[in-house]
């Protein structure tokens, strides 16, 4: 991959939309995670909740899309189911904040969403509907995506559990890359939902620190219990620089290179041996052509479950390492919770932050670290340095695992 | 695609089948391929594999088994990928689920009900059977997925991320009606068509070919009211190839303005694909 790749035209980022916990826009975003404000608070259980008291980050308003990016009017906007809606707003504002007219043009688009049927199933059975038992065939929401925005390339929807969103951003820099469309939205969405939640939490995987929520999620802490879910997520506009050059627009960063790899092991738990992801990272920065001690930051998957942040650690120091040793690492997640199928272009969107600010975002609630997890931790406060390149991994049921490297313009 | 400056002088993407298996079983059948999913001269799975496993899933994993037990050489596990394309997974254990929600509330919810009924499931699941460490992908999965799977797999090859991958299609023959506790009214039958792909240089001459085409010129105008085609007819035509029929153009039509042409002529070796460069 990296011969190949290094030869051709750099893919960069030129449009950027978010829906999450921490806000709806790159700058609100950017404010929240520099401060190390935490998205987690306690939510309304509901008649189908698990335990009295639930916590979670949710998303507390999806704004309604500029008519330039979307073909939907405000009422038409708010018909849509909230799935739709949280996938909707995000891309449209990436389109919308590319400027780049979708008439005429090769777009494509890449959808990270790991379960779409199965939560639209549980969001209608909630409301009422019967579309489980009905025996229907729905067209997938990623194409009802691309009319709603005049996206006539490719269009899919690719799932690798919490890796979703990154996958999709790799896909879509390959199909640019292979000169098979011009330009591609990418980016990936997720929503609460009760069944997720209970799975998750009958899973054992789900923090139960229910008297102080916004303490709940601490990565890479020695006493972390589980994660703790988010919703939303986060939309990009991929294309060539030239082309983006030749637009005069902003570039936010270049999206410099993918690494992925699979444990092949456990359809639920992570690989303790790190090698496998490790490859990953590896494969990501010689895609990029990286050197380990050229990383200036990285965004850690680390969701905060006793194994998986300690089987990352491992990860991280062997892919780079002895450059490991001076090269912070942070998890947003702390302060974002765990935007499942979001998370990967959220993180994304984190590294891209760090790289506007010049700073490491934190990892808060990092009180005492977990002496498995050795690493150049960012407690509790942002830290200033340069960033010019940033690396972000996402790791995900099945044992997928992927690793990106996010580049200054 | 070769008329854009960007892909000027490349040969429009294509790869070649090195092996196919179809399996379909109605959903009563579905419960002794779960219990015994390994055909002889297969690889064994770890006893109670696929226990929590989404119908699909299973259908999926015994067409990977089918075609493992015909080759005289298995993949390399380090550089082969996985994408699974199934059509509306886990309605079936969803619906259950959600029945039980209602009565018994969220303390019912199964654990593995999101590894296991999620796009990705089908995916991960083979990557774990084989121990495969190229990536795995869910794709798709309403639909439109046998086209979209097609295209994420040339995706996949183009990016130089494995060098050879199974694409799992899979759905039921009619998608299932069900009753209020999540049982299938009737029984429907679950199919899954496993196909191990290689890049066209690798490939072996005669070998069927998967070609992503635009429309224009290279096979019948598209209609974007093409209905998806269906995934037994499309295993038929996999089938005839590898019998060495006399097909040229068989168009899959994509949710989007391209068609993914099969054929099966010889594949061009790698020499052919270089001078053709």
């Amino acid at each position: 991959m990296t011969a190949a790749r290094n030869a051709r035209e750099p893919v960069v980022i030129t449009g950027v939309g978010t829906v999450s916990p921490l806000g709806s826009s790159f700058d609100e975003v950017a404010d929240a995670l520099l401060a190390g404000r935490s998205g987690v608070r306690s939510i309304d259980p509901g008649p189908h909740a698990r335990e009295a008291v639930q916590f979670a980050a949710p998303v507390s308003g999806i704004p309604t899309p500029s008519r330039e990016a979307c073909s939907l009017d405000a009422e038409g906007f708010a018909r849509l189911g909230r799935l739709e809606r949280l996938c909707l707003a995000p891309a449209a504002a990436a389109v919308a904040d590319a400027g780049l007219p979708t008439t005429g043009g090769r777009i494509g688009l890449v959808l990270g969403l790991g379960a779409e049927h199965l939560k639209t199933w549980e969001l209608d059975f909630l409301d009422g509907g019967t579309r489980v038992f009905d025996g229907d065939r729905d067209r997938s929401l990623v194409h009802r995506l691309a009319r709603l925005l005049g996206l006539r390339g490719p269009a899919l929807t690719v799932a690798a559990a919490c890796a979703s969103s990154g996958y999709a951003m790799a896909l879509g820099r390959t199909w640019i890359d292979s000169g098979w469309i011009d330009a591609c939205l990418v980016g990936g969405c997720d929503i609460l939902s009760p069944t997720s939640i209970a799975a998750f939490y009958n899973m054992r995987a789900l923090s139960r620190r229910t008297d102080d929520p916004a303490k709940a999620s601490r990565p890479f802490d020695g006493d972390r219990d589980g994660f703790v879910m988010g919703e939303g997520g986060a939309f990009f506009m991929l294309e060539r620089r030239s082309a983006a050059a030749a637009r005069g627009v902003h570039i936010r960063g270049e999206l410099a290179g993918v690494g992925m790899s699979s444990d092949g092991l456990h359809m639920v738990i992570p690989s303790t041996d790190p090698v496998h992801a490790a490859r990953a990272i590896v494969a990501a920065l010689a895609d990029a052509g990286v050197a380990p001690d050229e990383v200036d930051y990285v965004n850690a998957h680390a969701a905060g479950t006793p194994v998986g942040d300690v089987a990352e650690a491992g990860a991280i120091r062997m892919a780079l390492g002895p450059a490991a040793d001076g090269i912070p690492v942070s998890s947003t997640k702390s302060m974002s919770g765990h935007l499942i199928s979001g998370a990967a272009a959220f993180e994304a969107l984190a590294c891209l932050a760090a790289i506007d600010r010049q700073a490491a975002p934190p990892t808060v609630n990092l009180d005492h670290p977990d002496p498995g997890c050795v690493l150049d931790h960012v407690p509790h406060v942002a830290r200033p340095r340069t960033i010019r390149v940033a690396a972000s991994n996402s790791f995900g049921f099945g044992g997928s695992n992927l690793c990106l490297v996010l580049r200054a313009a | 695609m070769n008329a854009h400056p960007h892909s000027r002088g490349r040969a429009a993407p294509a790869c070649a089948i090195r092996g196919h298996a179809y399996v379909e079983a109605p959903f009563t059948g579905v419960a002794a391929l779960r219990d015994q999913p390994s055909p002889p001269s297969a690889p064994a799975l770890p006893a109670r594999f696929l226990r929590h496993c989404d119908e699909q899933t299973v259908v999926a994993v015994r067409a990977v088994l089918d075609v493992l037990s015909r080759l005289d050489e298995p993949p390399t596990p380090e550089s082969c990928g996985v994408v699974a394309a199934p059509c509306q997974a886990g309605r079936i254990v969803t619906a259950r689920s959600l029945s039980q929600l209602r009565t018994g509330g969220a303390v019912t919810v199964s654990p593995h009900i999101v590894p296991q009924c999620s796009l990705h499931s089908v995916a991960g699941a083979v990557s774990v059977a084989l121990g495969l460490h190229g990536p795995h992908l869910g794709i798709g999965g309403g639909p439109e997925a046998l086209a979209e799977g097609l295209f994420a797999a040339f995706s996949l090859f183009e990016c130089g991320a494995c060098t050879s991958c199974w694409l799992l299609l899979s759905d039921w023959e009619r998608e299932p009606a069900l009753d209020a506790a999540g049982g299938p009214l009737g029984d429907p039958v679950c199919r899954g068509l496993a196909l191990l792909l290689v890049p066209e240089p690798a490939a072996c001459p005669g070998a069927t070919r998967v070609v992503l085409a635009e429309p224009s010129g290279l096979v019948a105008p598209l209609s974007t009211d093409d209905e998806p085609v269906d995934l037994a007819a499309f295993s038929r035509v996999i089938g005839m190839c590898a019998a060495g029929a006399a097909l040229t153009a068989w168009g899959v039509p994509c949710p989007w303005p391209a068609r993914i042409r099969v054929e099966s002529r010889p594949a061009a070796s790698a020499s052919h694909r270089r001078e053709a460069a």
